[in-house]
């Protein structure tokens, strides 16, 4: 049941992006349409396994005062990996994410997880945390993603789902709309918790 | 046995002044613009301002309801937003562009902040800015101004476009043919025959923006109330005139058309009735020309470099930014105080 | 040319009520009330017994200290009780309550004609400290204390402040046309004591005939002139008034003596002629009973003592709906529960408001429209200290100048949105006094602990 929950929260309870606030320069940079949305959090899922499995595994041979360089060096070496994956099978999707690939390395949410959760915890827990909170990111930029796709362009993952008579949105897919929706989606998650409590 | 009285701090008087008062003081200096609107452009502008009217105060009505408060839209700042709104579009924009710019600038510019006084930035500025990005093409289409006969099939460029595009030839000219740069100066030389009506307003371009004179008539109602100061129009609209004058000629520096600067675009209803919302411009004496000064400059920057042709919505949103920042550093002395 | 100040404001000044009605004098009160602090400064000690018999003039409390003033019976009777009585200042104060026998008889010694010129400036401010005269503005500071500056503060300006800023109150006009005399020679004296040439009396030009009158008493009078002012509120204040004659800026924090300058009421002048010339100790002033709330608004000549109560009975009793009692004027005047009051030194005015007239409106949030920034005569931010007082930020408050606000009620009169301003910055400044009080006994308490 342990396991369940530390799955879960990685969803709602200790949402990276809407509860943490980690990880939110990508977030506001590629969701412009929901298929780099999918693909960035897939790709950052995916670092964050891997690094989390390592650095559980070697986090009593780490010595503390340097291991926040050590861990760069193992999710920075995940990250060229999953690079060049991406490079060779999805070129589309690599050009589209552009710089923000290599950036996967200082995403606050891997190198966060490993500092508060990898480094202390059995590699288990720690893979189950890696899986729950890259799924919890990627389903926030899905979110954030379609909202910003939907009215900023009238298509969800390239699909246009909205009549023509309807003229899009354009600021939902420059850089305001990020941070208004993601403002905005913060601000519903905060209520809702609020409301919640009481 | 002695009467019991009403208690209360000092003073026990007040100014019959009250936010009403001032907000329809101001509805009734945009009159005579929103005439000037309908007679250069007809009925559908008059269609266009009643629309942003009605969408501004239903939006604050509504949110104000779900948020738990009471209702605000008889202050008369929802009015004002929606006719300032109105007036900076075109005359042929569809129906639904200044519904959704009103209910933009008013949900996210000021209902979300808390509604009046909490506000950062100009609710109108807020909505024309979020309309201009977001559907361009409908946002820079202009008509002529035909009065009620209706809009023309041929859209026209607004003065200040048709300078941009000129002077941009002009600059280049070596990477411009013979016949293209005497075109383009013969097109700047026409628009200096053009400033009797760039004055009264016959002109294309933004249904309220485009009447200086009949801007200028509001205005001075409003400084002769006390309700909007002189400190920011006359520092915003100087430095755009010094401005051009250095840098907006080329013919060399302080050959600029300064005063076509002025009188074209939206300068004066920027200058005179959006940099002077009370909520978002500063509240001490100095910083009230620098706020005046920094949209002169980024207005000119703008028009005389930028990409757009006009600058003066980007320069007051800017500034309205800078604000609790400016107060911060302009306090005014206090009498009798040395030194700090 | 009308001389001014930067700021300010212009409420309808509502003088018409009373300008034109003359001083009445009151019959002896039966009864009077004394409070042992009626000015600014250490309370007087009481020196009488219940019991005693006392005459008209005798002092009942001495003064407590150099800044303080004696208080005398205003009455010649019996002391009736010596117990706290509710007070203008909203608290019950001590008090020593006189019936009067009906003789109204002096007290000996009292009440003689002086040789004013083989007086010497020192038994001149002795007379006048004994004579308990404090600013008859309505600030009551003791002025003996006022006409003794240090050495280091020399004064060449002496200022009668017959401004009379606030609505409602007409009592120093009455007095300059009425009589012009008293004030005049007051001032030659204060002159005299304070070794200066110069002397100015200013007054605003909504009062042409008190203007007249008063030029009219100085005609041929050396180095004293009468200095028309811009009608504009609040003129009456001191550091307005000094900078709207000289010219000269009294330093933030600081007092008029720091410029050379002293300041008085025009009746603080002429109580300070009385008490030179005739030993008469200050038993009475002239207060104006007005406003909507009373049958007949009158200028009355009132005993120190006199319940207001009485005075509101010679202006013909409350009107219908009266709501308000206001003993002081309606931009600083601070509003009573009762009227079981006693007139002290420093009470100028009466103002009682109707029910209608009492309503200031709903407060709404702040617009920024920054007029009060632009009416306040000592150049603060009200909008900003409010807020700031409102979020308790207690070091911002002090350095955005909170205790240079002289509480003028300029800005709360001009916000359009109706903010309590000068409550909030009386708030203000009053927590912050609680706190560095607090820090004080905290420091002096460490300071004890090292002894033990």
């Amino acid at each position: 049941m342990k396991i369940v929950s530390e799955f879960t929260k990685g969803l709602y309870r200790e949402n990276p992006v809407f509860r943490l606030a980690l990880g939110l320069c990508p977030t506001l940079a590629v969701t412009s349409s929901v298929e780099n949305g999918v693909g960035m959090g897939v790709a950052a899922t995916l670092v964050l396994v891997c690094s989390n499995f390592i650095i559980s595994l070697v986090r009593n041979l780490v010595p503390k005062k340097i291991r926040i360089p050590i861990f760069i060096v193992i999710i920075a070496t995940f990250v060229t990996i999953i690079e060049m994956l991406m490079q060779a099978y999805y070129p589309s999707l690599h050009k589209s994410l552009g710089i923000f690939v290599p950036l996967i390395v200082v995403n606050c949410i891997i190198l966060g997880r490993a500092e508060a959760f990898a480094s202390r915890n059995n590699v288990l827990y720690s893979i189950i945390d890696g899986i729950g909170m890259g799924v919890g990111f990627t389903l926030s930029l899905v979110l954030i993603s379609s909202v910003r796709e939907i009215l900023g362009n009238g298509s969800f993952y390239g699909i246009f789902i909205l009549p023509t008579a309807y003229k899009p949105v354009l600021m939902m897919v420059m850089a305001p709309g990020a941070f208004l929706t993601l403002g905005y989606l913060l601000a519903f998650f905060n209520w809702i918790d609020k409301s919640g409590n009481n | 046995m002695s009467k019991m009285f009403k208690l209360s701090v000092t003073p026990h008087i007040r100014d019959n002044t009250d936010v009403q008062k001032i907000m329809y003081s101001v509805i009734l200096a945009l009159l005579p613009a929103a005439a000037g609107a309908v007679y250069f452009f007809g009925l559908r502008a008059l269609w266009l301002i009643v629309l942003s009217i009605i969408s501004c105060a239903a939006t604050e009505a509504l949110i104000g309801k779900m948020l738990g408060k009471p209702l605000t839209i008889f202050d008369g700042s929802a009015v004002i937003t929606g006719i300032l709104l109105a007036f900076n579009l075109p005359v042929g924009v569809p129906w639904w562009i200044p519904v959704v710019g009103s209910i933009f600038g008013i949900a996210v510019g000021k209902m979300t902040f808390g509604g009046l006084g909490y506000n950062p930035v100009n609710p109108a500025i807020l909505g024309r800015i979020f309309l201009l990005i977001s559907w361009p093409i409908q946002m820079t289409t202009w008509h002529k101004p035909n009065g009620f006969t209706g809009l023309d099939a041929e859209t026209v460029a607004t003065p200040l476009a048709v300078l941009k595009q000129n002077s941009r030839i002009i600059l280049n000219r070596d990477s411009s043919t013979i016949e293209a740069f005497n075109s383009a100066t013969s097109k700047i030389a026409e628009l200096s025959d053009s400033y009797m009506d760039l004055f009264i307003g016959n002109v294309s371009g933004c249904i309220g923006e485009t009447s200086v004179l009949l801007l200028l008539i509001g205005a001075s109602f409003l400084m002769y109330k006390h309700y909007i100061g002189w400190r920011i129009p006359f520092s915003f609209v100087a430095t755009v005139g010094i401005f051009t004058w250095i840098f907006g000629g080329y013919e060399g520096y302080f050959t600029g058309p300064w005063l076509f600067h002025i009188i074209s675009g939206g300068l004066i209803i920027g200058a005179f009735f959006m940099a002077t919302d009370m909520v978002t411009s500063p509240i001490t004496f100095r910083g009230r020309i620098i706020f005046g000064i920094g949209c002169g400059i980024i207005t000119s920057v703008i028009r005389l470099w930028g990409g757009y042709p006009e600058g003066v919505s980007f320069s007051i949103l800017l500034m309205n930014i800078t604000v609790p920042i400016i107060d911060r550093y302009t306090r005014p002395r206090v009498f009798g105080k040395v030194g700090k | 040319m009308a001389g001014t100040f930067i700021g300010g404001v212009h409420p309808d000044d509502s003088k018409s009520l009373s300008n034109t009605c003359e001083i009445i004098e009151m019959p002896v009160p039966s009864i009077v009330v004394l409070p042992v602090s009626q000015h600014i400064g250490a309370p007087a000690n009481v020196v009488v017994e219940k019991g005693q018999s006392v005459k008209k003039g005798d002092i009942v409390a001495e003064a407590g200290g150099f800044v303080s003033a004696p208080v005398h019976a205003t009455v010649s009777g019996t002391v009736a009780a010596i117990e706290p009585r509710n007070t203008a200042s909203g608290r019950k104060l001590l008090c020593v309550i006189i019936e009067s026998d009906g003789e109204d008889s002096w007290s000996d010694g009292l009440n003689s004609k002086q040789d004013i010129s083989s007086l010497s400036i020192k038994e001149k401010l002795g007379l006048i400290r004994d004579a308990g005269i404090v600013g008859l503005g309505g600030a009551a500071f003791p002025t003996h204390v006022k006409l003794s500056p240090p050495e280091d503060k020399p004064i060449d300006i002496v200022i009668l402040n017959g401004v009379e800023c606030e609505p409602y109150s007409t009592c120093d006009d009455r007095m300059m046309i009425e009589r012009p005399g008293g004030i005049v020679e007051g001032l030659k004296i204060l002159m005299e004591i304070l070794d200066c040439k110069k002397g100015y009396i200013g007054i605003e030009n909504n009062k042409p005939a008190a203007i007249k009158s008063m030029q009219d008493a100085v005609k041929g009078v050396d180095g004293i002139t009468v200095e028309k002012l811009k009608v504009k509120y609040p003129q009456g204040g001191e550091k307005q008034l000094i900078y709207a004659i000289t010219k000269r800026k009294v330093p933030a924090g600081g007092l008029p003596m720091d410029v050379g300058c002293v300041v008085q009421n025009v009746g603080t002048s002429a109580a300070v002629f009385e008490a030179v010339s005739l030993k008469r100790p200050l038993l009475e002033r002239i207060v104006t009973v007005t406003g909507n709330g009373v049958a007949k608004p009158v200028n009355v000549l009132a005993r120190i003592g006199e319940s207001v109560e009485n005075l509101i009975n010679v202006a013909g009793g409350y009107s219908e709906n009266a709501a308000k009692l206001i003993m002081g004027g309606p931009m600083m005047g601070p509003s009573q529960f009762t009227d079981e009051i006693p007139v002290v030194k420093g009470s100028s005015c009466v103002l009682v408001m109707n029910e209608d007239e009492t309503d200031t409106g709903e407060q709404l949030p702040c617009i920024s429209c920054a007029r009060c920034v632009d009416v306040c005569p000592m150049r603060l931010m009200p909008s900003t200290l409010a807020t700031l007082v409102e979020y308790e930020h207690w070091d911002d408050v002090k350095d955005y100048g909170v205790f240079d606000c002289i509480e003028c009620g300029s800005c709360s009169y001009i916000c359009p949105v109706k903010r309590k301003l000068v409550e909030y910055i009386k708030f203000g400044k009053a927590s912050l006094t609680a706190i560095s009080a607090k820090e004080k006994a905290k420091e002096s308490s460490k300071e004890e602990k090292p002894e033990k």
